[in-house]
């Protein structure tokens, strides 16, 4: 331990204690590094494209232009990564990540496991924290190094939709569950939402989040009822939401006044029993198999499934006779032929990737996006992507004292590791985002339900409600978690953070050469962090005071951790205009 | 940034003293002195009283926590509920039988509750739930106006923190009642809404905002080396004072810097009073939820130093949304809470304030009678208990309903039409936490469609008001 730990609350000591066994204990599998020829190849961190040397006349604005985009599609980039984004332009860069072959994270995981299984991690097999942290270190790793890094973004904001959560033992101790999810997600982000919407329903993760996987027809004999749980979050969360939405997003209402709702319990009812007769699938499948397999898609067994005609939104009856798949096919298409799915979705990746409050015609042009991509072609993910990132109110707020969007503390943790070019020793970040979790309760892939760490709606009280703003992550911004990612950040700009890399695992190390040369001249330093973290958009407050204070240190890496610090706690990048 | 020696003179505050005269920079302070001019208005609340939500988030299965056992109705629960149902012979039997006559048992796993009910300090409320209005089952068939997404978990979790089911709501009738009662605390900065679970909807307010606090340690996380005695301290400070007196224009950097100004300022109020109480002799264990309510005696035995004449505390148990194995998963979970809750008055009578301390449940709703083959699915109607030494424990309010295949109340599946509201069940609360008649319907806006401010009679009876 470091001398600051020593200053640490009792809190984070025990709490940083509690991450190195962790990630100690998975140290002596990494440990042996050079005799596992089947391991993922070190990738050097993070590893944008190589970019061409940026022309010589890349203005302030066009940089600071980048910065803000790139913080708007990626987890952030490093200041290089943003100059070659601005040499290449804004869309033809994202067309390019469009093209990008997707980076998958199950790889990894069956890395580790083959490791595991080989007897690597022997010492450690009564470890569960270990199994546990397999998913974990593979999403890390790929937040922080991949070079899909547009896709990996909408992955996550995907999952914060069509949320399934480690915090079910079943999925926290089966890696691959959620690792395969989480690659069907980074799938749907640049294809089709119909076809991520019926992959979510019939993956086994989300079958077992839902408890639709072993769910049978009725049985009215003994008063048994297909379970609705699957039926229900897929209308309501996943796909239409609960009320008819008008073009710009707003609720349509009744003469009475009162919104109109999209479905009720008989809707659910009828829903319910389209998600029967799905079970485990693989070699030996057998419907009511109580072992799990998350691995291979949910397999239908048509004489678990409910018979009969559905009837379903908008008029649609699903006839009789029909097999499992087929309903499902019809099911999925009813939801992402609403009018709602475009609005409803919409208006979510905007708050995930833009703004917490955009305007109506904001929600409307990108749903408009949705439902068609300028070909005829309904839910093409790639022109939603392109509406959110290219709309006129991403790139000037219409409001700017009512814009922007508080960042996620697990955004804010990934942006500090890529945009302080972390690196790795042998190429691998064993990381288990413990800590963020402990200190800010979030962590990817680990909401406490259904509904994600926040609802869309949530609308805090006071000047925020009476302004008729929402702010979404503000739900989670609480005495404790606003300490917590304080602390984090603290603990990550002084190296601490970085404990997972303890040996015998490579070492992960921050190299703040380049900024302590500009740290020389203080205001030279402000403005490489301003235009990396807020865009050439610092308040003129927080520029001034962190020139203030690092005039008074007389060490260049002092100055360089003071001045990250008070620029990533700071109201100016917590909040992104 | 707020004055140390100030803080000091705040703690001598005490319930008695009435409003305190305060003069302070910080906007935490001047929300405070706001609500400290506007308890002037307030009736006099006298000593101390608290209220502990427990929140059994996911729809806690409450037909087998509570469960009828006279042998015809055992006998109809036994068949409806079919592969769900628990054995007659496991349950833990309720002494006496209700005004109708019927015996009713608890859980198996839940003899501290069983014994609580018997020493009466613990009752139950039966068959309650979100209401509009009142309404049997013809009224829903005919279309009579229920809850918003009924069934639907954002909705009725949020309805019985707000007690407002014909509209969504930020707002939850703790906070409501924070804004009407909360001037009569100390104003340091440390909401009347104290948290184990972090931000949500019942302790929101118009004027009030919860203060979460962790269930380990001092209960307050601070910023690392501001307050921690650390050779960095006054660099430390410096730094973030200099940060957060930045003005900003955009709405949410005013929020994000308003709200890490208020997590400084209180924590420091809040651990010094926490590190002041004696250790509790009694014993809590070993897990998140007896965690929480030991931290919630700890707070309650700093009452003084924090300056609290009136609290409320929020704790959530999640995971009860028992769509599989609601048999195991309930045999494995009601047992804390029944541990749980016999530690905590334990801590409670120790600290001499059982009679000052009232514990409730509330849940998403109760769930379907019959099976989905694992598990239940979600219902409406649902049992809860309420704990303390101001209880009129020993028995169950509200009506049980009579099971049976054919049962007025079920609207389908063995999901039952509650026959009481949560604003009736609130508003008992409500007026026992000091909450004056004439604005019980500033807290429970839809109250008089279930109980008149107005009458002699308490709502339902469970507490002496």
């Amino acid at each position: 331990m470091t001398r600051r730990n020593n200053n640490l609350p009792e809190i984070y000591r025990s709490a940083l204690a509690s991450a190195l066994v962790v990630t100690v204990l998975s140290g002596c599998g990494g440990g042996s590094s050079s005799e596992t020829p089947d391991r993922p190849p070190p990738v050097p961190a993070p590893s944008s494209p190589a970019p061409e040397p940026p022309p010589v006349e890349l203005s302030a604005a066009s940089i600071a232009a980048a910065s803000r985009f790139t913080s708007q599609a990626t987890f952030g980039l490093a200041y290089e990564d943003i100059l070659s984004v601005a040499s290449a332009g804004h869309a033809s860069w994202l067309e390019a990540q469009f093209e990008q072959a997707p980076t998958y994270h199950t790889p990894i995981v069956q890395d580790l496991l083959a490791r595991r299984a080989r007897g690597e991690f022997e010492a450690f097999e009564e470890d569960v924290e270990l199994l546990v942290n397999f998913r974990r270190y593979s999403w890390w790793h790929h937040a922080i190094t991949a070079e899909d890094e547009v896709r990996q973004r909408i992955a996550l904001a995907l999952s914060e939709i069509l949320v399934v959560s480690d915090q079910v033992d079943a999925l926290l101790l089966a890696p691959r569950s959620l690792s395969t999810y989480y690659d069907l997600l980074l799938d749907g982000a640049f294809g089709n939402f119909r076809d991520l919407l019926h992959n979510v329903a019939l993956h086994p993760a989300m079958g077992l989040y839902l408890s639709h996987v072993n769910n049978a027809k009725a049985d009215p004999a003994s008063n048994r009822f297909p379970d609705e749980n699957f039926a229900r979050e897929l209308m309501q969360l996943f796909s239409i939401g609960l009320f008819e939405l008008n073009n710009d997003g707003s609720e349509r209402l009744a003469a009475d006044g009162l919104p109109i709702a999209t479905y009720n319990n008989a809707d659910i009812r009828e829903f319910a029993k389209i998600f029967t007769g799905l079970s485990w699938g693989g070699e030996g499948a057998f419907f009511g198999n109580t072992q799990a397999n998350f691995v291979s898609t949910m397999q239908m067994f048509d004489e678990f499934h409910e018979p009969g005609e559905k009837r379903l939104l908008n008029g649609l009856v699903v006839p009789a006779g029909q097999s499992g798949l087929e309903d499902i096919a019809a099911a999925i298409d009813n939801l992402f032929n609403h009018p709602n799915t475009g609005l409803f979705i919409g208006r979510q990746l905007i708050q995930r990737l833009v703004t917490s409050n955009p305007s109506s015609a904001y929600i409307d042009r990108v749903a408009s996006a949705f439902n068609d991509n300028g070909a005829g072609v309904r839910g093409d993910m790639r022109a939603v992507v392109r509406a959110i990132l290219f709309d006129p109110e991403a790139e000037t707020p219409l409001d700017p004292n009512r814009a922007g969007k508080l960042r996620s503390p697990m955004v804010r943790n990934v942006a500090m590791l890529r945009q302080l070019q972390v690196q790795s020793s042998d190429g691998f970040f064993f990381h288990s985002g413990f800590l963020l979790q402990f200190l800010t309760g979030q962590s990817p892939l680990s909401a406490p339900s259904v509904f994600n760490f926040y609802l869309p709606n949530h609308r805090p009280t006071g000047p925020l409600a009476a302004a008729e703003l929402v702010a979404p992550e503000l739900q989670i911004t609480n005495s404790t978690t606003i300490a917590g990612i304080t602390n984090l950040i603290d603990i990550g700009v002084n190296g601490e953070f970085f404990l997972d890399g303890q040996p015998p695992l490579g070492q992960v190390t921050v190299d703040f050469t380049e900024l302590e040369a500009l740290a020389v001249d203080p205001a030279a330093l402000v403005e490489r962090l301003d235009l990396t973290f807020t865009f050439g958009a610092m308040s003129q407050g927080t520029q001034e005071l962190i020139i203030d204070i690092i005039e008074d240190l007389a060490d260049n890496n002092l100055r360089v951790k003071t001045a990250l610090y008070i620029t990533l706690t700071s109201p100016d990048y917590a909040v992104r205009i | 940034m707020i004055n140390r020696r100030r803080f000091m003179t705040q703690l001598s505050h005490s319930c008695a003293l009435g409003t305190t005269a305060v003069t302070a920079s910080s906007a935490v302070l001047q929300l405070g002195l706001a609500r400290t001019a506007a308890a002037a208005t307030l009736p006099s609340v006298g000593d101390y009283r608290a209220l502990v939500c427990i929140l059994l988030a996911g729809g806690n299965d409450s037909f087998n926590m509570i469960v009828p056992n006279d042998s015809d109705q055992y006998g109809e629960y036994a068949s409806l509920r079919g592969d769900l149902a628990l054995p007659q012979d496991s349950l833990l039997p309720l002494p006496g039988t209700t005004a109708s006559g019927r015996q009713y048992a608890v859980h198996p796993g839940m003899p501290e509750v069983q014994s609580l009910y018997g020493a009466g300090d613990l009752a139950f409320i039966a068959n309650v739930g979100t209401l509009i209005e009142p309404v049997d089952a013809a009224a829903v068939a005919a279309g009579a106006r229920i809850p918003l997404g009924i069934a639907s978990h954002a909705d009725q979790i949020a309805q019985w923190q707000t007690a407002q089911p014909d509209t969504r709501s930020a707002q939850g009738w703790g906070g409501r009642m924070a804004d009407l009662l909360a001037g009569a605390n100390q104003a340091n900065g440390i909401s009347m809404n104290i948290s184990l679970a972090g931000t949500n909807v019942f302790q929101a307010g118009n004027s009030t905002t919860e203060y979460a606090i962790t269930p380990d340690g001092d209960g307050a996380v601070g910023i690392i080396g501001y307050n921690d005695g650390s050779d960095f301290e006054a660099f430390r400070r410096r730094t973030v004072d200099g940060m957060l007196a930045v003005q900003h224009s955009n709405l949410l950097r005013r929020e994000y810097a308003n709200r890490l100004r208020q997590s400084i300022d209180s924590q420091a109020i809040f651990t010094a009073a926490l590190a002041g109480t004696s250790p509790l002799a009694s014993a809590f264990s070993d897990n998140p939820f007896s965690a929480s309510l030991q931290q919630i005696a700890r707070t309650i035995a700093a009452r003084d130093a924090l300056g609290a004449c009136r609290q409320t505390f929020f704790v959530l148990v999640g995971g009860w949304d028992h769509h599989d194995e609601v048999l195991a998963n309930q045999a494995r979970m009601l047992p804390v809470i029944s541990h749980g809750l016999q530690e905590f008055r334990d801590a409670l009578a120790e600290l001499s304030v059982l009679d000052s301390v009232t514990t409730f449940t509330s849940s998403d709703f109760g769930r379907t009678l019959s099976s989905n083959g694992r598990g239940s699915d979600h219902g409406w109607g649902g049992h809860h208990m309420v704990m303390g030494g101001a209880v009129n424990g020993g028995e169950i309010y509200g009506e049980y309903p009579i099971l049976s295949a054919s049962a007025p109340l079920d609207i389908g599946r063995g999901v039952y039409i509650p026959t009481l509201s949560v604003d009736s069940y609130f508003a008992e609360l409500a007026l026992w936490l000091g909450v004056a008649p004439s604005n019980l319907d500033q807290v429970l806006p839809n109250v008089r469609r279930f109980y008149s401010p107005e009458s002699a009679q308490a709502p339902l009876g469970f507490l002496t008001l």
